[in-house]
């Protein structure tokens, strides 16, 4: 009740700031209570990308927006009447509707009855893994997660499409005040490391406990989006030059589908990874692996894509 | 202990929460939202020791690292900072 309290105050606060930096902490901070909602509720890979994605990087692509387009807001030229009553009725009809749902947690409810005894009895036997989110998201339901990386893919490639990756003359590196810092510098030079080696461990023990490829993806891009910020933006795209970012977000989503593609070949369903060893348990242990890779490329690749592109822009004047 | 801990830590969220909104200055707001996310990571390690949350470390250490970089990007944001003429008579309205 505190947390959603907090919510509702800080989306309020935000509504009526015209200063978008301001909105965009003031975002920031509601992503992070946010994820502590999702923890209280015990869904701990949800409260792990919100804050990877809602929290972390999105802020800092908003920041990057707001440097090309301007700070304020300008006064809307209609009045706030029309909107709001378009907004109250349909909020009353939104909440009219969940008159009818189920409580949370209810066992009765359709939620619990149809699928999800299966997966929680069955789970632990057919796909052998401690976490069962995992289970779920990367071989019972396979096929949108795959989906789901279709879309992200494509969104980036709208970005890229639409923007394009720059090489303007002032992405020279070591040129930035805040890059002068020693503090600073040391400090991410220490903890960039960490940052890296923490991706890995969250993209490789997804099986086990919380995380997984779109949440390590996530954080190893900010760990060359920090690298960047810090000490120029030349220096980055020399590890990880632009034109490979586009190849490498396809080759995450071709991962995916040849894991696919194999299973199909050899007379299973498409994205049955038990098709890929002789025990079962076996192959989808490594069906999942090689999913979850795929996941995290290509999710790397396309949120340090459209940083790229957004960053390497300089505002028109 | 643990208790009084936990509130401890939500009183201190509601007082960066108050200066976030109020702030007279960027730089109030600024170290508000900072202050706020430093203050989730605790509630949460606190939190998911108290309520037995299962790895609730892991998550607390990403807080800990979006944080940081956030706040990097602000300062960044700030050094390119090109129209801050706006700056004095900006805020809640």
């Amino acid at each position: 009740m505190v947390l959603l309290a907090f919510l509702v105050l800080i989306a309020l606060a935000a509504i009526r700031m015209r200063d978008l930096f301001i909105v965009v902490m003031l975002f920031s901070v509601y992503s992070l209570m946010t994820a502590a909602l999702f923890m209280d509720l015990d869904a701990v890979d949800v409260a792990f990308t919100e804050a990877a994605v809602g929290a972390g990087v999105t802020g800092v692509l908003m920041l990057s927006t707001l440097r090309l387009t301007g700070r304020w807001e300008r006064r809307p030229s209609h009045g706030p009447l029309l909107p709001l009553i378009v907004v109250g009725i349909t909020g009353a009809a939104l909440i009219y509707g969940t008159l009818d749902a189920p409580l949370l947690g209810d066992p009765a409810a359709p939620v619990q009855q149809h699928v999800a005894p299966r997966y929680i009895e069955q789970g632990p036997v057919e796909v052998g893994m401690p976490n069962m989110v995992t289970a779920v998201l990367a071989s019972y339901r396979g096929f949108d997660t795959f989906g789901e990386t279709f879309v992200i893919f494509t969104a980036g490639i709208a970005v890229l499409l639409l923007l394009g990756i720059q090489e303007g003359p002032e992405t020279r590196p070591g040129r930035t005040a805040i890059g002068d810092q020693l503090v600073l510098r040391v400090v991410v030079k220490m903890v960039i490391p960490l940052i890296l080696l923490y991706a890995l461990y969250v993209q490789f023990h997804g099986d086990f406990g919380a995380g997984g490829g779109f949440q390590a993806g996530v954080i190893l891009a900010t760990a060359f989006v920090l690298y960047d910020l810090v000490f120029g933006e030349g220096d980055a795209r020399l590890v990880v030059p632009p034109s490979w970012l586009h190849r490498l977000g396809a080759l995450g989503v071709l991962l995916y589908g040849a894991v696919g593609l194999y299973a199909l070949f050899a007379g299973k369903p498409f994205l049955d990874y038990s098709a890929l060893a002789h025990d079962p348990v076996h192959g989808q242990h490594l069906g999942v692996l090689l999913v979850e890779l795929g996941v995290g490329i290509t999710v790397f690749s396309i949120v340090l894509a459209i940083f790229y592109a957004l960053s390497g822009r300089r505002k028109a004047s | 202990m643990l208790d009084a801990a936990i509130l401890a830590v939500l009183v201190t969220m509601v007082l960066a929460l108050v200066r976030a909104f109020q702030g007279p200055s960027v730089y109030d707001r600024i170290l508000a939202a900072n202050l706020f996310g430093t203050k989730t990571v605790l509630l949460i390690a606190l939190g998911g020791y108290a309520l037995q949350w299962h790895s609730f470390l892991d998550i607390a250490l990403l807080y800990a690292l979006v944080n940081f970089v956030g706040t990097i990007a602000v300062m960044r944001f700030f050094e390119y900072g090109s129209d801050t003429e706006e700056a004095d008579n900006g805020g809640a309205r």
